[in-house]
């Protein structure tokens, strides 16, 4: 509820003029930003707006390079975390911070004053309000990501702070658990406490914040109170190009009397069971599922990362012997792993490097040519699109969706007949998806079968000839044709049959 | 190219012209460019232990075994010398054993996730002992009849008596340079073509920068690590070998206190210890210019003692620098591109 | 580990039966408490995920400086008290190394390993350390129960640092730090400081080493303790002290020391020539940390079955 709000008070906190540079890059560009006691106040944006860097700079993670700030009134410098802590400023980050080897209880209160009766009596009725189950004394290694998400709110729920400020939180939750947060919250905000809320789901956003701040590019390019915006404006703040792309109809194709380029029968390992679908040339062929269905677990297994998989994959009729990477590349399947920087791509050298890491040997018999090398390089700039200003600049200082463009031509370059993609537009940029969008279409048209594993549902949806569920391990079945809609593909993410198989 | 006058490279090699500058000042000897190259024998060791070490180092592990293997080669030349075998053939035993030695420290970080640290101080250990007790245990093996009172005699002595044509290796020169120099020369352009031309050194890189990323990309990961570590064991062996021409004797304690010294000079010479990045050119320079600092002060009547201290200090100094003028240069760079923005 | 120390006992006992006397056993517990003090020391520094191959180092300096000032006709008390100091001073360069130039830890430790040594070298001027007055060896003859006062001394120290790590909240920041540094630092926890405290401590406790040696062994060479870092470091990880940091605990680092010590015994019991303790030393870590290695994966590997063969896979929401 909207009403309790503290009026004629100063706000808690105040921030003008932030500027923020990350290695010559301005991340942060002259940002205002304020909050009052007993708001819930949500930031968006997309994908490197800098959302994360300013509320780090609020709790004292980073430090603003030009601008002041102002809470309660006075003007302070938060330098460091603990310095935050100490005026009531916390914040429940987006990626946990785990201390594996400590327990569950310990993680929880480092760095509270509390002894361990104490602590575990404050904690238990936190985690019960949340419906939060696990065991306080295992070790926090063993936690889910769900759970260690879980983790870091329960630590910002005990802290006494007078502004909390949530990354990101429900990115891992069910629903269910992401209202018990919510809940909190606006208990939070009765009591005084100002909340700041980053989030990407609209839907969240205009349900439980008062106001709302869009960022784009490094700049506050709209504020206002929830009741006097709609989703629309929000969407054109934040992407103001992207909701006018036309996006060309995919016509649906059926599978043709080709044989399949990927066979996978009765596939097993640790999260998922009986895996059975088989991948013709020329098809997209999506994955749906919810986080934690083992999607990525299948296309690990299949490419040959996972050593303890039972079951056959067959690539253009060859069954892989499953050794690894280098093998499945020989028999022409590649897979794009979703964590491009720990899994993909080497970002203190330079971009070219990454893009020929899998093709080296055709590069030379015993010494590497350099011109060939820069030609690979210079045709997947072309292909992809992706701006830089020298093969050799070091892929960290590409943004997002370049980075990523510089994995997949990596993936490119071994010609590969299928293609396995996972999460490919995650955390890139609008102009950078749609090229990802074009190069999936192209390659289907080029003859490679694409699996193409999304969280997205609507770029699963639009992009596939046909769809696979997963939920909880399981291949609920197969969707085709007229029946991939965004609602039947969403109902059987979340387990419901009556998806024909 | 343009990059190379900015580089650490170049630094390294301005300091070493100024170093030898200075020291010729002091001591006019080191003008002399046969003294100067002569010197280098004193030190060749290090550059042939730390040159290979460079490419472990770059894949972010470390090898601090090299100092035993020294050893190890030393006695094993000496002991199959000892029971009449050539001792050109007996100096191949010993690179043979260098090589062995290597392999199971690669084979270890490569097979299993210990910490390259806690393997190779597991075999520093064994190696050193087993260098120390090989002439015994040689004697309980039957072999005894080799030695004159068995071999154990020369677990405390060493074996001396070395022909005249292994001892020429390390007293010949070719004009004015000197045998080993030459040798070192060679390995290091070898090793450098080795990791700046072939796929192998670009795997190094690769393997040290993000090794997950590294297996997702198909790149064959153990048969990289375990020639990286096979090479820094055969440098080892053979810095041993020289030693053992140049000093005359064989002995199982030759490598002394060298680990300070060698890896100084591979941190010094560009390469970030915990991987990624390095050259040999850079080891090689940091090398010298230890090495004559090294020769400089003794020239100077200071004592080892003391230039341990001082080599100890250059190495924190060395990476202080590094890491101050890193966090500079981002700073300026940040403060720079603020302004234009704020500007623009 | 404490299994496995207890097995080699038994084991050479049957070999040699002198050695389950109750005398050599005290003997081996002697032996050791210079690298049970080294290694507890080294243990704060592993588990905040660093490294210091110095502190063998600060060992032999911590006794040249008892030494010489001893022979300086220094009152025992105020020598013991200067050993500590050097010991407490050469952590806290290790530390400022690290924490404040942000120099990484094998490097800055590498390096004031040479500079130590080197200054223990220039202040014996090459020559040995001896005729230490009687003050200095005679804790070495006390005892009590027939067991010396310094195996007493020393259990108390390891037992008030198990105390501590266990219970003593602030200790257990040197865990976290070195489990995740970046999670301390978002978490508000003193992380400078709490590394800073690591290397000193490990100082200190060189320098505690020191006391005992000199004592023990009644002279200082220049080359006191030499290669003790090293065995320092093998004791923690014999005794389930982790490299990568935020896990071990001090008993564990303690009777890794023994098993180390004990080895040397077992070796001289069994007759084997003192040549070839380096060597089993070396394999003995080899192969602890290979069966560590192995065990580990049998775990994993377990759960995973266990996760398969459960429910339908598919483990989280």
């Amino acid at each position: 509820m909207r009403e309790g709000r503290w009026a004629s008070v100063t706000p808690l906190l105040e921030l003008e003029g932030v500027w923020k540079v990350f290695s010559g890059v301005p991340v942060l560009k002259g940002v205002r930003f304020s909050l009052e006691p007993g708001e819930i106040h949500a930031l968006l944006g997309g994908n490197g707006s800098g959302k994360s860097t300013l509320m780090k700079i609020i709790a004292g993670v980073y430090a603003m390079d030009a601008g002041t700030m102002r809470f309660k009134g006075a003007s302070v410098r938060v330098d460091s975390p603990s310095a935050a802590h100490a005026l009531g400023i916390y914040m429940v980050p987006q990626e946990p911070h785990i201390f594996p080897h400590l327990s569950l209880l310990e993680n929880l209160g480092m760095g509270l004053p509390y002894g361990a009766k104490e602590l575990s009596d404050r904690v238990r009725p936190v985690m019960e309000a949340l419906e939060f189950h696990a065991d306080l004394f295992e070790p926090a290694a063993f936690l889910s990501i769900a759970q260690q998400q879980l983790l870091e709110i329960v630590r910002g729920l005990l802290r006494e702070a007078s502004v909390l400020i949530f990354d990101e939180p429900t990115s891992a939750l069910t629903f269910r658990e992401a209202e018990h947060l919510f809940e909190r919250m606006r208990r939070l905000a009765r009591e005084g406490i100002g909340i700041v809320f980053i989030s990407h789901r609209l839907g969240e956003v205009m349900e439980v914040a008062d106001r709302v701040s869009v960022l784009r590019d490094g700049v506050m390019v709209l504020e206002g109170p929830t009741e006097a915006l709609t989703p629309h404006d929000l969407v054109r703040a934040m992407l103001p190009e992207a909701t006018d792309v036309p996006v060309e109809p995919t016509e649906r194709r059926g599978t043709t009397g080709s044989d399949p380029v990927l066979e996978v029968r009765g596939l097993s390992s640790e999260a998922f069971r009986d895996a059975n679908f088989r991948l013709y040339p020329g098809e997209v062929l999506g994955v749906a599922g919810l986080v934690g269905s083992g999607r990525t677990e299948l296309a690990e297994a299949i490419a040959g990362l996972d050593p303890h998989a039972r079951g056959e994959v067959r690539v253009g009729g060859v069954p892989l012997r499953r050794l690894g990477p280098a093998e499945s590349q020989r028999r022409g399947l590649v897979y794009v792993p979703e964590d491009r920087h720990a899994h993909g791509i080497f970002l203190e050298l330079a971009s070219l490097y990454t893009m020929t890491a899998s093709i080296l040997p055709e590069l030379g018999r015993v010494f590497l040519s350099t011109a060939k090398e820069a030609a690979v390089g210079r045709r997947f700039v072309d292909s992809l699109n992706i701006k830089l200003h020298s093969l050799w600049q070091p892929a960290g200082t590409l943004s997002g969706g370049n980075q990523q463009k510089v994995v997949l031509a990596k993936a490119l370059a071994t010609r590969p007949r299928v293609i396995i993609l996972d999460e490919p537009t995650r955390g890139i940029d609008a102009s950078a998806r749609r090229d990802v969008y074009r190069l999936i279409r192209a390659l289907a048209e080029q003859g490679v079968g694409v699996l193409l594993i999304s969280s997205e549902l609507e770029e699963v949806v639009e992009l596939s000839d046909r769809v696979l569920v997963m939920h909880k391990g399981r291949i609920l079945g197969m969707l085709e044709g007229e029946a991939i809609t965004l609602e039947r593909v969403t109902e059987a993410s979340f387990g419901n049959r009556g998806v024909s198989a | 190219m343009a990059r190379f006058w900015k580089s650490w490279e170049f630094a390294l090699l301005g300091l070493l012209v100024l170093e030898i500058l200075v020291l010729g000042a002091v001591n006019s000897t080191f003008y002399d460019p046969e003294n100067l190259f002569y010197s280098t024998l004193d030190f060749m060791h290090i550059l042939f232990a730390a040159l290979p070490l460079t490419l472990v180092i770059i894949t972010a592990g470390i090898d601090i075994s090299g100092v035993s293997v020294m050893g190890l080669a030393s006695i094993t030349l000496g002991l199959v010398w000892v029971a009449g075998v050539n001792v050109f053939v007996a100096a191949g035993a010993a690179l043979l054993v260098g090589v062995l030695a290597g392999l199971l420290n690669g084979v270890f970080v490569a097979k299993t996730d210990v910490n390259p640290l806690v393997v190779t101080l597991g075999t520093l250990f064994m190696y050193a002992g087993l260098a120390q007790g090989l002439p015994s245990l040689l004697d309980l093996l039957g072999f005894k009849a080799y030695g004159s009172e068995g071999l154990a005699a020369y677990q405390y002595e060493g074996i001396t008596g070395l022909p005249d044509s292994f001892i020429a290796l390390t007293e010949g020169t070719v004009g004015i340079v000197p045998y080993p120099l030459i040798l070192v020369l060679f390995f290091a352009l070898a090793l450098g073509l080795l990791l700046h031309r072939t796929r192998f050194g670009r795997y190094l890189y690769l393997i040290g920068v993000n090794p997950e990323a590294a297996r997702y990309s198909g790149i064959p990961i153990v048969r990289t690590l375990v020639i990286a570590y096979v090479l820094s064991g055969f440098g080892a062996a053979l810095a041993g070998v020289m030693l053992t021409s140049y000093m005359t004797s064989a002995r199982a304690d030759l490598g002394g206190d060298a680990l300070l010294p060698i890896i100084t000079a591979v941190v010094l010479g560009g390469a970030d210890i915990l991987g990624g990045s390095g050259t040999i050119l850079g080891t090689l320079l940091a090398g010298l210019l230890l090495g004559f600092l090294r020769q400089g002060l003794l020239a100077l009547g200071v004592t080892n003692d003391l230039i341990q201290v001082v080599i100890g200090g250059l190495l924190i100094a060395a990476m202080a620098a590094k890491q101050l003028l890193s966090r500079w240069g981002e700073r300026r760079l940040n403060r720079r591109a603020l302004s234009a923005s704020q500007r623009g | 580990m404490a299994l496995l120390l207890i097995l080699l006992v038994v084991a050479t006992g049957f070999v040699n039966p002198n050695i389950l006397r109750f005398k050599s056993l005290v003997e081996i517990l002697n032996a050791s408490l210079t690298l049970v003090l080294i290694a507890l020391g080294e243990m704060f520094v592993i588990f905040t995920r660093g490294i210091d191959v110095s502190v063998g180092a600060a060992t032999g300096l911590a006794a040249v400086i008892l030494g010489t000032t001893l022979n300086l006709g220094w009152p025992v008390g105020l020598a013991i008290l200067a050993a500590l100091s050097t010991g407490v001073l050469a952590g806290a360069v290790n530390a400022f190394g690290v924490t404040f130039l942000r120099v990484p830890p094998i490097i800055m430790t590498l390096g004031t390993l040479g500079i130590y040594r080197g200054l223990m070298r220039i202040i014996t001027g090459g020559s040995w350390i001896e005729n230490l007055p009687q003050s200095i060896k005679d804790p070495n003859l006390w005892g009590f129960l027939g067991v010396p006062f310094f195996v007493w001394a020393t259990f108390l120290v390891l037992a008030v640092t198990a105390w501590t790590t266990l219970r003593f909240r602030p200790a257990r920041f040197f865990y976290a730090v070195g489990d995740n540094e970046q999670g301390a630092y978002v978490l508000g926890l003193p992380v400078r400081a709490t590394q800073f405290v690591a290397y000193t401590l490990a100082g200190l406790f060189a320098a505690l080493a020191a006391v005992v040696y000199t004592s023990q062994i009644g002279f200082v060479s220049m080359n006191a303790a030499d290669g003790y870092e090293l065995k320092a470091i093998a004791a923690n990880v014999l005794g389930g002290v982790s490299l990568t940091g935020g896990a071990g605990t001090p008993l564990g680092a303690a009777v890794g020391a023994l098993f180390m010590t004990a080895v040397h015994s077992m070796l001289i019991f069994l007759g084997v020539p003192g040549i070839w303790d380096n060597a089993f030393a070396g394999l003995i870590l080899l192969l602890v940390v290979y069966a560590d290695y192995r065990l580990r994966r049998a775990l994993e590997l377990q759960r995973r079955q266990a996760r398969i063969l459960g429910e339908g896979g598919g483990s989280g929401g």
